[in-house]
């Protein structure tokens, strides 16, 4: 896709120098734009700033320098306004751990008013919550609490949806049916509508991802929408006696005696001219992990191609 | 329609092939809209980004003109058009069988008399 096709989209947040400092940690982000209109992955390691960076968008931790504008609007605090506008879901229930399905459905219509009482009970019955279930929340199993949160920004006429792992708590036939929410969601608003999501199942979440943000240590180290990052990567393979030279060319890569396997920018292809390579358009998914092993702490097995054939996780 | 995971071949292509062969057939007919891009792409459990780049794609190529706000519709098929897209089809499919021919190590007189040959069938039955 052309470059400048795409700056025609507008954005629903746009954040400069986003700035939130801990012990040996901090979030960093000069810039941050989430296009409008589509759903945006959030993907990083453990403790990359995921969800330090979803609650200062939701408006949830408000100890951190630097300005959002949300919708196009001015940039300026989150105030009740915007609020009413987002849905937000977290990775632990914020709803008491004694209350029941009728109180949560009252506390939801006292906080928000476009809730709607209806939507809420249609979806809590598609998604199988009944009020005998939910006795109380503290009985709930994680899935069914993530199924409830869903249920009840779903049931509140919102423009963004900031969603912190989603899909971790479910089980693999409601993350697909977690992903037809999303595209409904997304279909319905014709546009005007955005989902901001964080996830570590990407291969789950691949067919509902338009635009993707990768994190390491509190930066962006690459975003785009995955068609484009799709024609910037390339996966290769070759054989084990190129995989010392292939090395210094690919993003990164993993491999043993038989053959290795790595992500390559597609400007760096014809660098692989004269070994043994195939290509692959590669998934989000192969694109992330591979990315994220060129950035991550982590020591994994480097491997050499002398000896024993070590293979990579 | 149909699209396959692991053909080899990107989604937004397949989807895009699909709707040009359903445009260049009739199937689907001047002046009408194609399926809003996130209603196909709800419809077909793809991504928003996957069906616009397989829209932008058939723009590209002249099928579809993009109406802001409105979505795209169909153009127009004049004749020398739909015999464009033909004449590029079978380009392909000689040079894949030119590929063919030099993998089995035919020379050029060779792969001609294999197209003489085959007209010469096709024409007698």
């Amino acid at each position: 896709m052309e470059e400048n096709k795409l700056q025609e989209f507008q954005n629903v947040i746009q954040a400069t120098n986003i700035t939130k400092k801990y012990h040996g940690f901090a979030l960093q982000l000069p810039n941050l734009a989430l296009p409008k209109g589509f759903a945006t992955a959030l993907i990083g390691e453990n403790g990359a700033g995921k969800t330090t960076l979803l609650n200062i968008l939701a408006g949830i931790r408000l100890d951190f320098k630097g300005d959002i504008s949300y919708f196009g609007k001015p940039k300026g605090p989150i105030n009740s306004e915007i609020q009413e506008r987002i849905g937000y879901t977290g990775p632990r229930s914020y709803f008491l751990p004694h209350w029941t399905l009728s109180q949560v459905e009252e506390v939801n219509e006292l906080l928000f008013a476009n809730f709607h009482k209806d939507r809420f009970r249609n979806i809590c019955q598609e998604l199988g919550i009944t009020q005998s279930k939910v006795k109380e929340i503290k009985k709930l199993s994680d899935g069914n609490r993530m199924k409830l949160m869903l249920a009840s920004v779903l049931a509140r006429d919102t423009k963004l949806l900031i969603l912190d792992e989603p899909a971790s708590p479910l089980d693999p036939l409601m993350r697909d049916k977690l992903c037809d929410l999303i595209r409904t969601y997304l279909a319905q608003g014709n546009g005007e509508r955005s989902v901001f999501f964080s996830t570590h199942n990407i291969s789950d979440m691949e067919n509902v991802t338009d635009y993707a943000i990768i994190m390491d240590h509190g930066r962006i180290v690459e975003e785009g929408f995955v068609e484009d990052l799709k024609e910037k990567y390339i996966l290769v393979k070759g054989d084990g006696e190129d995989a010392n030279a292939a090395k210094e060319i690919l993003v990164s890569m993993t491999g043993s005696t038989y053959g290795f396997e790595g992500l390559c920018a597609a400007e760096n292809l014809d660098r692989l001219a004269g070994m043994n390579v195939v290509s692959e358009v590669p998934t989000l998914s192969q694109i992330s992990v591979g990315i994220m092993k060129a950035n991550t702490n982590l020591k994994l097995s480097t491997p050499s191609f002398t000896t024993h054939r070590e293979i990579s996780s | 329609m149909k699209l396959l995971q692991n053909s080899g071949v990107p989604i937004y292509q397949q989807i895009s092939e699909q709707l040009k062969s359903d445009i260049l057939s009739g199937k689907r007919k001047e002046g009408e809209y194609l399926p809003s891009i996130r209603g196909l792409a709800k419809d077909l459990k793809i991504s928003v980004i996957t069906t616009m780049k397989a829209y932008e794609q058939l723009e590209a190529e002249g099928l579809v003109t993009a109406a802001p706000g409105k979505g795209f519709y169909i153009n127009a098929q004049d004749s020398e058009m739909l015999r464009e897209q033909h004449l590029r089809k079978v380009e392909e499919s000689l040079m894949s069988a030119m590929q063919a021919a030099e993998i089995a190590g035919m020379t050029d007189a060779e792969l001609l008399q294999t197209l003489e040959a085959l007209l010469c069938i096709k024409e007698g039955s």
